[in-house]
């Protein structure tokens, strides 16, 4: 029996993205100084700190309880808000739902102006606006919510069908019309994912964002390694691993049964 | 025999399982707002508070000097790169064998891995790299190879789980094994979007090695937008290019 020819791949193509990739990857490699034998030898008389963080300080544990309610209220809130706010960024950063070039071209790049800046930085931003603590975090967190939401669904959105929206405008339908019937609940079930997805985010987030005093869990974290009280660490970041998974298994439910 | 009033007497749909998480989120929500002290007045300030602020960044020092900042950019994307290529490596077979619906016990041990991932901030991860790799851009790629392993792990295996799985059945209909269903069903299926993802984290990853404390914040601002421009235009090219071939 004879099989059908495969279709035949752009080889070149391909063949620069490889080249590309791995002379990138060396260039960096070096750059960096990467080396696999400094990380092998090192390993087992560099892991001191890891033994040190060994067993974890169970007793500290009741006193986590507050700072990491804390860190989700952080959280809800954040991502709540930013959750919000991303949907029309992201509708018209979408390349088949957009009204005009223009405004295509605006929210774009007001999106990647606010991925450029980093969490930290919104943060300080909104720390020394409102003063440090846990308001300025959820400020930050609302605005990392939003960078992340809107970019991604904006990419669902633009990998929908578009008979649904079309038909929508054929029969009359404005142009919010199409978008509320024709056009989100087809990414409906990516926006939840994404927005579960950014809740996630936010709670790791709120870690770091303790660090520069804008309230939650990090806060502790920031204080306890600055002791070398690393068997705290450990703890919380136990902690913060159970809340993690909790997270994500009731996510994971809600998903299933939403879709 | 059903009259035009039983009809009517039928119940309406239940109320839906999203109506309830509706719900819930909001109550969520507003407990949160108290709980953090939220207040509108804080909210009147935050515009000037916010100008404020972005009045000390404006103008910019032009005097710093190109030749101080580019090399501390170049190096921000070494790591960046670096660090996404451990976790791009790491993370797919991983992504692949967390699939609950196709190998459903190994992904709970998967799962596991990359929650652990994901709980450590990278920072944190970082101070555990110094003492064995030393002080410098090699710890923080390998921080943040170590935490994007967990994220791509979770967000492959979700794509992964989502998708159409009659290829799957075609594959091993024919007699293929799971493995090759994996490669032949799988594979060219999900590649698209977690090549996506890998593109989206590489960029975030240059954010993150900003924070790390390899650049300074002030103006370095436009070059790292343009790389994150650059950034967004390839991957939707190649996007496309892959979801067309």
């Amino acid at each position: 029996m004879r099989l059908a020819p495969r279709p035949r791949k752009n080889l070149l193509f391909w063949l620069g993205v490889i080249v590309f990739l791995l002379s990138m990857s060396l260039w960096s490699a070096r750059g960096i100084g990467f080396s696999l034998t400094e990380l092998v030898c090192n390993l087992t008389d560099g892991s001191r700190l890891l033994r040190e963080s060994w067993p974890p300080d169970l007793a500290f544990l009741a006193r986590l309880v507050d700072p990491m309610l804390e860190t989700v209220f952080i959280a809800v809130v954040g991502t709540v808000v930013g959750g919000i706010f991303a949907i029309p960024v992201a509708v018209l950063a979408a390349r088949n739902l957009t009204p005009n070039r223009l405004t295509w071209f605006a929210d774009r790049n007001f999106m990647n102006i606010l991925r450029t800046l980093p969490d930290l930085f919104w943060a300080m931003l909104f720390a020394t606006a409102v003063g440090f603590g846990p308001v300025a975090g959820a400020l930050a967190l609302t605005v990392f919510t939003v960078a992340v939401i809107s970019k991604l669904y904006s990419e669902s959105l633009e990998s929908i069908d578009m008979g649904l929206p079309e038909a929508i405008r054929a029969v009359g339908g404005s142009w919010l019309q199409m978008i509320q019937f024709g056009a989100l609940p087809q990414a409906l079930q990516h926006y939840v994912s994404y927005a579960l997805y950014a809740f996630e985010l936010n709670i790791r987030a709120s870690v770091v964002l303790g660090l520069v005093g804008a309230g939650g869990i990090g806060m502790i974290l920031e204080t306890q390694r600055a002791n070398f009280e690393y068997e705290r660490v450990t703890m919380i970041i136990l902690a913060v691993l159970v809340a993690v998974l909790m997270i994500e298994e009731v996510s994971e439910s809600i998903r299933k049964r939403l879709t | 025999m059903s009259s035009h009033s039983d009809l009517l007497r039928q119940p309406g749909p239940p109320i839906g399982f999203a109506t309830i998480v509706t719900f819930v989120i909001a109550l969520m929500f507003i407990v949160s707002m108290f709980a953090i002290g939220f207040t509108p007045g804080q909210m009147a300030e935050v515009p000037a508070g916010v100008a404020r602020v972005l009045s000390f960044f404006w103008p910019v020092d032009m005097a710093y000097g190109w030749d101080r900042v580019l090399p501390a950019i170049v190096e921000s994307i070494q790591i960046a790169w670096i660090g996404t290529i451990i976790a791009a490596l790491l993370s797919l077979p991983l992504a692949l064998f967390g699939a609950r619906t196709l190998f459903p016990r190994v992904a709970r041990v998967v799962k596991l891995i990359s929650a652990t991932a994901r709980a450590f901030p990278e920072i944190l991860l970082a101070i555990y790299f110094v003492p064995i790799v030393g002080l410098g851009p090699f710890a923080g790629a390998l921080a943040i190879g170590i935490s994007s392993v967990g994220m791509l792990t979770k967000l492959g295996a979700e794509v992964v789980d989502s998708l159409d799985f009659g290829t799957v059945e075609a594959v091993e209909a024919a007699g293929g094994s799971r493995i090759l269903a994996l490669r032949w069903a799988v594979l060219p299926q999900v590649l698209p979007e977690i090549i996506a993802h890998w593109l989206f984290r590489f960029e975030l990853n240059i954010r993150a090695s900003a924070v790390l404390g390899v650049v300074g914040a002030g103006g370095v601002g436009g070059v790292l937008l343009n790389v994150v421009l650059a950034i967004d235009m390839i991957s939707g090219e190649i996007r496309r290019r892959i979801i067309r071939s």
